[in-house]
């Protein structure tokens, strides 16, 4: 009765069901998703289905594949409701009003089979109100389950359960969240907004508000209110216009009607003529026709315009393109946000009018909301993507100094505040992170079982070999983890040299290895487990032509990169983010790779003028041979890999990473980002006993110059439509010669250190070529490619 | 004199490569049903068939080994009748149609099957391992040139402008979306069940497209060239098969005869202006008949580009308005090894529908030729 859920049901085919199927579809499992049936329309499921076809071309893609499309089923109301008996979790997403949802619970709880799990995915509804209409027999298995949107993106899930709630089936959609939908899962009070939204409505009105009561531009408010306090760099005004103004305005009356008169949030809920008149306009945001963000075609470019706050809030739409902010250190830097919170700017007033009351609410809060601290911030950094939570944000200042300039705004200090006094609100203890509780006792964090993080592991601890770019800590049971840790961490000397002596540590007394890196405070899609080879430093030796260092480099890469492949033990590569270039080489070498669901990998040589010279055409080639779905015959596995690398193609998912061979079926998925690290050691003890390392790779029948020539003709054309240009002619050619063998007969197989010495080859040509040094110096300067 | 004559024409529907109805469909097993209706149509004993003849361009995985074989044991036909498999590139199936003919002239049977096939959706367009000469790429590049860079030769050389070409484009698709809906391509199509349903139309006609909407169009091989999708035909998918017997079997059989073969030639030209093959090879073919292009009643043009058609056009002083009546290769589709015997089967089935006294088949050739057929009523 209460085992794990493979099935899920959703009610409610609008934006946000139809994306959380979509999420789940992505994870694997089965999802039928019924919506109303559209009056003279004659497929019956016309609304479901339309919402599962936008969901395959949606940007940001709320699926990590196409394929996971095929596994929601489309269906409707009056039809099919009967079917819900097949699933576990039935997942209520209609629209916010109770005389529509009503009906639906008393009909759920005729047909569900005994057990399965009812949830409403409301975000402004109590519990305690849904429950007044919710049939008797439904009540022990409903719950709220409140996702934010994007669902595929966004990591909170808030779960709110009633006195009537199992806790069978709480744990069971807690987990089933948490491992198979890679939620971060807190549990929240039922209070209006619950945690996350209760406090983002807050700051998002507040910052609004004192935004138009300083005078500052659009752009300067989100300029603020973005990064230097590690908010997304969309600040304000361009998440209203994301979620969209009615969307906000709607979550702003919900809670205003809601919260109890005395709530500080009632303050803070002005009314604001410029949101009024932009709806009224219908500027909603970015779904429309723009909002305080305005996006025009100008000639052959685009100009982007913000609203004039001042002239729209009399009731005149008119936006400014942008201007740069005065320019202010701390918007640059990012490191001492005090500099900011004390500047005398009106910047500087308008930060700390914001997050003053941001602090002051927050606090106000624990206890009401949530039972505490830790459970506010995850709230706000997994629901509103900002990397540091209100109370983590206070200890950067001190308690003392927020207490302080509460009173420049005349705000008293709250309990929690006061009572933290000379201390932080998190602290370590013998390796262990603690956080002040409401009961002024230090409490341990606890993690969900199976969740392992590096920065758990390191608290405390030195690591067992380090440098500049890379440590090796000991992780448990006989595991080490190799952490990357340059810039972006790019790949360079130190890097190679510290996993060379990491496998020659992990040699003596330990199991396995496993290569990672963490950094959960990176907003959502821009962590990287590598950005590939130090870029600035190789065309640093290009630029003074130490052309032997470069080789030096090249070949200690290589061998290095074989030392991974052929070591006794395995070594299970744990990618989250981006995996490009010498990052994605570097897994293409591992045992295993243990992959977060989010993982961007590609061999992008390519763009920068270069080949992949550290193993990855051999590897890459040799797995497009092996696979006996290929055709026969010399050409075509080497016309994949020239497809996949010639293009500079990056996986948009760790799923469609399988689709170009750069994970493999032996590969693991793992949909929370927190138990990466945790599932890439049991895969690698899994491993571990008996473990043989690859024999060398078979050596590969390859076409040769006919190949070549081949492959340079298909080039040439692209060239000719206007798709290549010249200096891609010339980096393609290189590439094909590489794939093809270079000058090997169909009936002699090629050793894979042939393939490697001609990736050093043609590396070595390609970097002394000015176009190619200005496509690296491009890339360094701007982060963009370079089409010369 | 053996006189050798076409007394059966069939096809399946022409669909785009990869997102036609006919995607999922096996080549083998669809020109296999075309072969076994064919049969069943023209009424013939299949006993009496002394070979299948296919024409394939890319004859390998699902449309390789010796499919013309492989057909005859899918088609359930006699175990004694034979199978071969030719590849002329474009002009494959109208060769099995030529192959059968000068076996019947030699007495070497009196029943052929000449079928054309191409899966375009499931082996692409050169092979799954096209591995070129290094010598002969040495020696002459345009060996192996692409289709579409030849297409912009005979446009520069011939001086074809790109709106003459998309007014071509636009009246074969007039052409065949009038033919479609006016019926007249029903008869020689074989539905094809597919795991979808029975495919039973052509899927590549556009009826609504228009000179402005073509003048839109990038081009599609050189970036400052004129040739672009609209003006090629489409890569399809197909089969196609003609009945070939000696006009002695057939009277013997009570079959009913479309027309007869009066002369048939290949010709090769230089390989950067393939397109330009239909005004060697119809030369020959119509010298080889006594004939001129002006007796030509009928004209079937296998419409690989507007650019080329148009430019054999000129050359042969071909009169435009007896050409590809019920439209060509832009509209309906190339699925390449298949074309011949369409159009050879359409210029037959045509000279009994619209009347006259000879018709003229011929098309280009990748790697510089041309093929043509010339064809008299009976």
């Amino acid at each position: 009765m209460d085992e794990k859920i493979q099935s899920v049901a959703i009610i409610g085919a609008g934006v946000m069901g139809a994306s959380i199927a979509g999420h789940i579809a992505s994870a694997g499992f089965p999802v039928l998703l019924l919506d109303l049936v559209k009056p003279d329309t004659p497929d019956r499921n016309a609304v479901a289905r339309t919402a599962i076809d936008r969901l395959k071309t949606a940007q940001p893609s709320p699926l990590m594949s196409q394929r996971a499309a095929r596994l929601i089923t489309p269906g409707n109301i009056e039809d099919d409701l009967w079917k819900l008996a097949e699933y576990d979790w039935i997942l209520e997403a209609v629209t916010e009003k109770i005389h529509v949802k009503k009906p639906l619970y008393d009909r759920i709880a005729e047909v569900r089979k005994p057990g399965s799990i009812v949830s409403s995915n409301t975000s402004t509804i109590p519990l305690s109100n849904l429950l007044l209409d919710v049939p008797s027999t439904l009540k022990p298995d409903f719950l709220i389950t409140h996702f934010f949107n994007p669902p595929r993106y966004m990591r909170l899930l808030e779960l709110v359960v009633s006195s009537h709630t199992r806790l069978e089936s709480a744990s069971r959609v807690s987990d089933f969240c948490d491992v198979a939908l890679g939620k971060t899962v807190i549990r929240c009070k039922d209070t209006p907004g619950f945690v996350a939204n209760r406090i983002g409505a807050y700051w998002l009105q507040t910052a609004a508000a004192f935004a138009l009561h300083y005078g500052l531009r659009v752009e300067e408010a989100d300029k603020i209110m973005g990064r230097p306090f590690g908010f997304p760099s969309t600040g304000i005004f361009g998440l209203m216009d994301l979620v969209g103004l009615d969307i906000t305005t709607q979550v702003n009356e919900s809670l205003a009607r809601l919260l109890p008169a005395g709530d500080a949030f009632h303050e803070a809920n002005r009314d604001l003529p410029t949101i009024r008149n932009l709806i009224a306009g219908g500027y909603l945001g970015k779904k429309g026709a723009g909002g305080f963000y305005r996006t025009r075609e100008i000639g052959s470019g685009l100009l982007t315009e913000t609203l004039c706050l001042t002239a729209a809030s009399a009731g005149d739409l008119e936006w400014r393109p942008i201007r740069a902010p005065q320019y202010l250190k701390i918007l640059e830097s990012g490191q001492d946000i005090k500099d900011l919170l004390d500047a005398e700017s009106v910047y500087g007033q308008y930060a700390w009018a914001v997050l003053g009351r941001l602090f002051a609410y927050s606090a106000s809060l624990v206890g009401e909301i949530s039972s505490d601290i830790a459970t506010v911030d995850e709230a706000m950094r997994f629901g509103y993507a900002w990397a540091y939570g209100p109370f983590e944000l206070i200890d950067r200042l001190g308690g003392t100094y927020v207490r302080k300039r509460l009173a420049d705004l005349t705000l008293p200090v709250p309990k929690i505040l006061a009572d933290v006094g000379e201390g932080k609100f998190y602290k370590e203890d013998k390796g262990t992170l603690l956080y002040f509780g409401l009961d002024r006792a230090y409490q341990p964090v606890i993690r969900p079982p199976g969740v392992l993080l590096l920065q758990d592991i390191k608290r405390g601890k030195s690591p067992l070999i380090t440098n500049e770019s890379a440590s090796v800590w000991d992780v448990g049971d006989g595991v080490l983890c190799f952490e990357l840790h340059s810039p972006m961490n790019a790949l360079d000397e130190d890097v190679l040299d510290l996993l060379e002596q990491a496998i020659g540590l992990a040699s003596k007394g330990h199991v396995a290895m496993v290569i990672y890196s963490e950094d959960l405070r990176a907003s959502p899609g821009h962590e990287n487990f590598s950005v590939g080879a130090n870029l600035g430093l190789a065309m640093f030796a290009a630029n003074i032509r130490m052309w032997p260092k470069i080789e030096q480099l090249l070949a200690k890469g290589q061998r290095i990169y074989q030392l991974v492949r052929t070591a006794p033990f395995p070594v299970i590569g744990a990618p989250a983010g981006r995996a490009l270039g010498g990052g994605c080489e570097m897994l293409l070498h591992c045992s295993a790779v243990q992959a977060h669901a989010e993982c961007y990998i590609g061999l992008v040589e390519a763009s920068v003028g270069l080949v992949p010279a550290w193993g990855g055409c051999a590897e890459l080639l040799t797995r497009w041979r092996s696979d006996n779905k290929v055709p026969h015959g010399p050409m075509p596995a080497t016309i994949r890999a020239f497809q996949i690398i010639s293009t500079a193609k990056v996986s948009r998912s760790a799923e469609e990473a399988r689709d170009q061979k750069f994970l493999q079926e032996r590969d693991g998925i793992t949909m929370n980002r927190h138990r990466v690290l945790g599932d890439a050691k049991a895969h690698a003890l899994r491993l571990a006993p008996n473990y043989e390392p690859p024999s060398s790779s078979q050596p590969l029948q390859l076409p040769g110059r006919s190949g070549w020539i081949s492959l340079t003709m298909a080039v040439e054309d692209f060239r000719k439509k206007g798709i290549a240009t010249a200096h891609d002619v010339a980096i393609l050619n290189h590439l094909a010669w590489i794939l093809t063998g270079g000058d090997a007969d169909l009936i002699e197989p090629v050793a894979q250190s042939a393939i490697l010495d001609l990736e050093h080859q043609a590396f070595m040509k390609l970097i002394r070529l000015k176009k190619t040094q200005l496509r690296i110096k491009h890339v360094l300067d701007t982060g963009k490619p370079l089409r010369n | 004199m053996t006189n050798v004559v076409i007394a059966g024409f069939v096809r399946s529907p022409f669909t785009p490569a990869s997102k036609g109805s006919l995607a999922r469909v096996r080549p083998d097993e669809m020109a296999a049903d075309v072969v076994r209706a064919l049969i069943e149509r023209t009424q013939i004993n299949p006993e009496d068939i002394e070979d299948i003849i296919a024409g394939c361009a890319f004859p390998e995985a699902e449309q390789g080994l010796n499919v013309g074989r492989l057909i005859g044991l899918l088609a359930d036909l006699p175990i004694a009748v034979a199978g071969a498999t030719v590849n002329r590139f474009c002009g494959s199936s109208m060769y099995s149609i030529h192959m059968a003919a000068g076996a019947i002239k030699m007495g070497a049977g009196e029943a052929f099957v000449a079928v054309g096939v191409e899966s375009m959706s499931r082996v692409p367009m050169g092979g799954y391992n096209p591995l070129p000469s290094p010598r002969l790429y040495a020696k002459n590049e345009a060996a192996y040139i692409s289709m579409g860079e030849t297409a912009e030769n005979v446009a520069k050389r011939w001086r074809i402008t790109r709106s003459a070409q998309e007014e071509f484009a636009v009246g074969s698709h007039r052409k065949a979306a009038t033919a479609q809906r006016q019926g007249k391509l029903t008869n020689e199509i074989v539905p094809i069940n597919t795991s979808a349903g029975i495919c039973s139309l052509d899927e590549c006609i556009r009826s609504d497209t228009t000179p402005e909407i073509l003048a839109g169009l990038n081009p599609a091989f050189n970036a400052a060239g004129v040739v672009t999708a609209g003006t090629s035909s489409p890569l399809t998918d197909g089969t196609a098969a003609v009945l070939v017997c000696s006009e002695n079997y057939a009277m013997r059989h009570g079959l009913a005869v479309s027309a007869r073969i009066v002369s048939i030639a290949v010709a090769g030209c230089a390989p950067e202006i393939m397109g330009i093959g239909p005004v060697v090879a119809a030369r020959k073919a119509l010298a080889r008949a006594r004939l001129k292009a002006q007796n030509m009643d009928i004209i079937e043009l296998n419409e690989a580009f507007s650019s080329q058609v148009l430019a054999s056009i000129q050359d042969l002083n071909l009169d435009v308005t007896r050409i590809n009546l019920d439209g060509g290769a832009i509209a309906l589709g190339h699925p390449l090894g298949a074309s011949g015997a369409r159009i050879t089967g359409k210029a037959a089935q045509l000279l009994e529908r619209e009347g006259g006294k000879y018709a003229l088949a011929t098309q280009c050739i990748g790697g510089g030729q041309g093929i043509a057929t010339v064809l008299e009523a009976v």
